[in-house]
């Protein structure tokens, strides 16, 4: 099940064009007409603005060491308690927010494009370019992501360029066939080759003609990619293998604190609750995405 | 989703491990039995065995020729008296002579001969290859008599005959990686590997019938998953495990915790053969930066004794100089030296630290009190099997070593701090301290050596390019229903058979 949600979409008919602002109110709407995709969608965004105010809301530095404040258990000065040296952990939960948002959401960026790009010219042009890409990225599939991400950690030297780089190489294949899904069950349709006809350029029919119909399968794509990314940086976290301390990785929090489950329970739970919840609101947005796109496409 | 899928293999594997573990502790414990949970033993030939899982099992089931006690004093083991000719070179070993290996094959010097023969053997590419190198030969020279001849005398002689490798085993034995004939208190009675190895005691053994009948040795992955077991009555003793699952145990009931202090430590240090570690001004600052007690509160939590960044701790009683320390923290003055060596903007530098003990803790401490002393820290952690495998510990500029316990002190300078040490990584080299060294090592008067060592302290103390904040204890845990444990400071040389049932 490498290419969830995407091919349900990728029937989409020839490109609905309503104005953007509109579009926009009628997607909203319909991510608000689902509770669970309210709340999902809520809940990204109270953790997108996390991310980016989160230093500020943060009452102390997240690699701040209070020495006379170590393993306090959660209360009015420190919301989330602190852990063992002494560091606050709500300032490290909220100060890790952006983290995690770079990291992921970058390095789904980095996959969503050079995937669809890839997967756009590729498919569109058929022949051994097809053959030879596809392969290529059968090949990289064929490991499991988290396994590929280690091989290649073990190279890069853990960093934090590398934790994004990563993800954008284990997720572009994905990406691609998603795209390559939708291509060819377009390419073949008579708006195309009456495009092909008129004597578009290739440039043309694949930005006017085939790239709309991909938009919706894309975007769900991106968004199910992305919550993946956050459990694939919390992997390589916990793992130890990925962002390095003192920074207040989530899954690096988690690893940390694992001897310490019986002293200070809370420097494990509050991390491990906020990848947990990121991931799930993540999913449950891009499921109501997907219905959203679906029906409007009707 | 195959990420997920990852994890739900990896999580199935632990459960059903768990599951079968317990069902098979429950099928046999009996009042009479010991079950210690211990790492899983990869390797028991006694040449290249090494893990305190592994050594436990050599200990218990061998003999050494002389054992070495709780606190550093040499005993009687398969010799029962040993001299030392006038010169340091010659010693002899009498032995006893009425032991029998469990196979029933009577124990003879040929089996001292054939056992040292094996282990200092130059061209094996053993480790004890080197610690025996001033070995010359090892000759049977009577019925219960062996002779040891060295090149040049060895006041730790008879520390390096109780190295953890050195169990005298049958002049005959083949397979010693997998059949386990030995002397020793407790014999094997079955094995499986990766899962379990059960022994019963031998009530023939010189040091009287060991306290319990029967120890079985439960392997686990994780020592946290050992202590859960202890913690719920299906085992009955850890014998290490990390700082924070000892604290983890206070008050937990029906269960004794116990701590040794050790020699061992953490040590950060500094490559000084090259920039920028080969400014002794970068040395200084670097000293000037750590707060050493407070690294003792916030890592080890108060439960270590702090160290003034030389090998030598307060376990070797009379070598230990404790009017030496390493001077007084100076943030300011440490950012002036920094200066002036350069690095106004502060020095950039990547801590390279194994993820194994308390050492992830000290790298984030350490970091923070060095960029406040105008350093720019980088920690970077490493699977502590992978730093340490492949040598890139020894490159590396600027790293932790956790160095284990060691009965004498003059191991850690022979095979670390000396021009030529084999692990000189912080590749340090001055004439004075080899000669100071060389001293120690070979002096056969105690007062020249203790003079030795004070001065070596006094150097590296201020000018070493070495942090030693701490010597860590070691911390074991015990059912109240068992009782008259000493723990080692390597908890692998534990005697199993002094445990009696309370």
């Amino acid at each position: 099940m490498t290419t969830p949600g995407g091919g349900g979409a990728a029937t989409a008919a020839p490109p609905a064009q309503p104005a953007p602002l509109a579009g926009a109110r009628h997607l909203l709407g319909e991510l608000y007409a689902r509770p669970t995709s309210a709340i999902g969608t809520t809940l990204v965004a109270l953790f997108v603005a996390m991310a980016l105010i989160g230093p500020w809301l943060a009452p102390y530095g997240p690699t701040e060491q209070i020495l006379s404040d170590r393993s306090q258990a959660p209360g009015a000065a420190h919301w989330f308690g602190t852990d063992r040296l002494g560091r606050d952990v709500f300032s490290r939960v909220v100060t890790g927010a952006r983290d995690i948002f770079l990291l992921a959401g970058g390095g789904t960026a980095v996959a969503v494009a050079i995937g669809t790009v890839a997967g756009l010219v590729t498919s569109t042009l058929g022949g051994w370019w097809e053959e030879i890409t596809f392969r290529l990225f059968d090949t990289l599939l064929a490991m499991p992501a988290l396994l590929l991400a280690l091989l290649l950690l073990g190279t890069l030297g853990p960093s934090r360029s590398s934790v994004l780089w990563v993800i954008a190489v284990a997720y572009t294949p994905i990406v691609a066939r998603v795209v390559r899904s939708v291509v060819l069950s377009v390419k073949t349709r008579e708006w195309v080759a009456a495009a092909r006809m008129q004597g578009e350029t290739l440039p043309w029919i694949l930005t006017r003609e085939i790239l709309p119909s991909v938009l919706p399968a894309l975007a769900v794509e991106a968004a199910l990619r992305f919550s993946y990314a956050i459990f694939l940086v919390a992997s390589l976290g916990f793992l130890g293998v990925g962002v390095q301390p003192p920074n207040p990785d989530w899954g690096l929090m988690v690893a940390e604190a694992r001897d310490y489950v019986y002293l200070t329970p809370w420097s494990l739970i509050f991390p491990a609750a906020a990848i947990s919840l990121l991931v799930v609101s993540v999913n449950l947005a891009a499921d109501g995405l997907g219905r959203a796109l679906r029906t409007e496409g009707r | 989703m195959l990420v997920r899928t990852f994890f739900c293999t990896r999580l199935g594997v632990h459960i059903a491990a768990s599951v079968l573990t317990l069902a098979l502790v429950i099928g046999t414990a009996s009042a009479q039995t010991l079950s210690v949970g211990i790492e899983i033993p990869s390797q028991l030939d006694p040449a290249f065995a090494s893990a305190d899982s592994e050594i436990l099992i050599l200990s218990n089931v061998y003999d050494y020729l002389v054992e070495i006690d709780a606190s550093n004093d040499v005993q009687p083991g398969l010799a029962t008296s040993w001299s030392v000719s006038e010169d340091g070179r010659t010693w002899t070993f009498e032995l006893r002579d009425d032991v029998t290996y469990h196979s029933g094959a009577a124990f003879g010097p040929d089996d001292v001969v054939a056992t040292f023969d094996r282990l200092r053997e130059p061209d094996s590419g053993l480790p004890t290859a080197d610690v025996y190198a001033d070995v010359t030969s090892v000759e049977a020279s009577g019925p219960a008599q062996v002779t040891f001849t060295l090149s040049e005398p060895n006041p730790f002689f008879l520390y390096d005959l109780s190295d953890n490798h050195a169990v005298i085993v049958d002049a005959d034995a083949t397979d010693l990686g997998t059949t386990f004939d030995g002397t020793g208190p407790f014999r094997v009675a079955s094995y499986n590997a990766e899962d379990r190895m059960s022994l019963e005691a031998n009530a023939d053994h010189f040091g009287g019938a060991p306290g319990v009948e029967q120890v079985d040795l439960i392997f686990f992955a994780e020592q946290a998953a050992a202590v859960s077991a202890l913690r719920g009555g299906q085992i009955d003793l850890v014998l290490r495990m990390p700082t924070p699952l000892y604290q983890s145990l206070e008050g937990a009931r029906g269960i004794e915790r116990i701590s040794v202090p050790t020699n061992a430590f953490d040590l950060l240090r500094l490559r000084v053969d090259r920039a920028p570690g080969n400014d002794p001004r970068v040395v200084e600052a670097l000293k000037l930066a750590v707060d050493r007690a407070s690294i003792v509160e916030v890592v080890t939590d108060g439960l270590a004794a702090q160290g003034s960044d030389t090998p030598i701790g307060p376990l070797y009683g009379a070598y230990y100089r404790q009017d030496v320390t390493p001077p007084a923290r100076d943030v300011e003055r440490a950012r002036e030296l920094l200066a002036e060596a350069g690095y106004e903007d502060g020095l950039e530098l990547v801590l390279n630290v194994p993820d194994s003990g308390d050492r992830p803790d000290l790298a984030v401490v350490l970091k923070e009190q060095l960029d406040e002393a105008g350093f720019d820290i980088e920690v970077r952690l490493q699977p502590e099997s992978v730093y340490y495998g492949d040598g890139g510990w020894l490159e590396v500029d600027f790293g932790i070593t956790g160095w284990g316990s060691r009965p004498v002190p003059q191991f850690y300078f022979e095979t670390m701090i000396a021009c030529d040490a084999v692990w000189n990584e912080a590749h340090y080299c001055d004439p004075e301290v080899d000669a100071l060294i060389e001293t120690a090592g070979s002096t056969l008067d105690d007062d020249e050596r203790a003079e030795a060592y004070a001065e070596l302290q006094r150097i590296l103390a201020n000018d070493g390019p070495y942090v030693i904040p701490y010597f860590f204890p070691q911390f074991a845990a015990l059912a109240d229903t068992f009782t008259g444990m000493e723990l080692k400071a390597f908890p692998g040389r534990t005697d199993l058979a002094t445990i009696t049932v309370r």
